[in-house]
């Protein structure tokens, strides 16, 4: 997320509108993938902090790669091991 | 180092301390090693021969095991080792190993970063159901699958993946991020084909 805005700046000199491209983009994926991955540094969460509101490349990013982390962590049947083959390795076990 | 390892190492342990560390740091982590298995030889009868190595190994060196350190992440480890040396080699389904596409994947990255977006929709992955999210991370390369699981399912670190795949943090983060553009762009595949909104 550049830090360049398109959208017009108000009375209030706060920053309003988004951006349609990033320029940045490919270093704005990777730093999306290190928030959501809880990897992050403080500079660059602060940096998301501030401009989360203005690239939409990088918002759209940030939900889709959200998304789909949410959804191999909680759709995804998680298979259990057999009790079959719990008793097997314990029976080995006592053959080592 | 705990009294129980302490005896271990020094060899005057009994196969009864062995098994107190093994039933109370390994065994309750045996439904994610097994997850982890069938999603890597996605064939129920292998994924049930490398869990069981991957045990009797870990019982076996024990000794070598830190006890109140991450038990999980080094049992991943050995089961992943036990996949690239034992299992992949003499696959049943050869040809969901690729090595030639991986070696292809790997190679462009000498020639800096790939630049793509894909275009897909959150809304669209949210619509998917889970067996369809599988399919497309199934179709995955088995090293980019691997870094997928491991990340996002199992939830480990960045640190703890590079111990369990012996590779570089850098290297964690950047195999994470292609793999996660080539899963999103088997999801578009198989929502466009299955006629989702994308």
């Amino acid at each position: 997320m550049d830090m360049m805005s398109k959208g017009s700046v108000d009375a209030s000199q706060q920053k309003v509108g988004t951006k349609s491209s990033c320029e940045n983009h490919e270093n704005c994926m990777r730093m999306i993938q290190a928030i959501l991955d809880g990897e992050a540094t403080e500079q660059e969460i602060n940096h998301f902090r501030e401009n989360m509101d203005i690239c939409m490349p990088c918002i759209n990013e940030y939900h889709l790669v959200k998304c789909i982390k949410e959804s191999l962590c909680n759709k995804l049947e998680r298979k259990t091991c057999p009790e079959s083959l719990i008793n097997s390795i314990k029976l080995k076990l006592d053959l080592l | 180092m705990s009294v129980v390892m302490s005896k271990i190492v020094k060899g005057e342990s009994t196969d009864d301390q062995r098994y107190i560390i093994f039933n109370r740091e390994f065994l309750p982590h045996i439904d994610s090693m097994y997850n982890f298995a069938y999603r890597l030889t996605m064939d129920e009868d292998d994924a049930h021969d490398l869990v069981q190595d991957t045990y009797l190994k870990a019982f076996r060196f024990i000794a070598s095991f830190e006890e109140g350190t991450n038990a999980k992440a080094w049992l991943f480890r050995i089961l992943k080792n036990s996949f690239i040396n034992d299992y992949r080699k003499r696959s049943k389904e050869p040809a969901k190993v690729d090595y030639q596409e991986i070696e292809t994947t790997y190679n462009s990255e000498d020639g800096g970063e790939v630049q793509h977006t894909v275009d897909l929709r959150a809304h669209t992955v949210q619509d998917m159901i889970g067996d369809e999210v599988a399919n497309a991370l199934n179709s995955l390369p088995v090293d980019f699958r691997t870094v997928i699981i491991i990340c996002d399912i199992e939830g480990f670190t960045y640190e703890e993946m590079a111990k369990i795949l012996d590779i570089p943090i850098g290297t964690v983060r950047s195999r994470l991020h292609r793999a996660r553009n080539l899963l999103k762009e088997k999801l578009k595949n198989y929502a466009s084909s299955m006629g989702y909104d994308t």
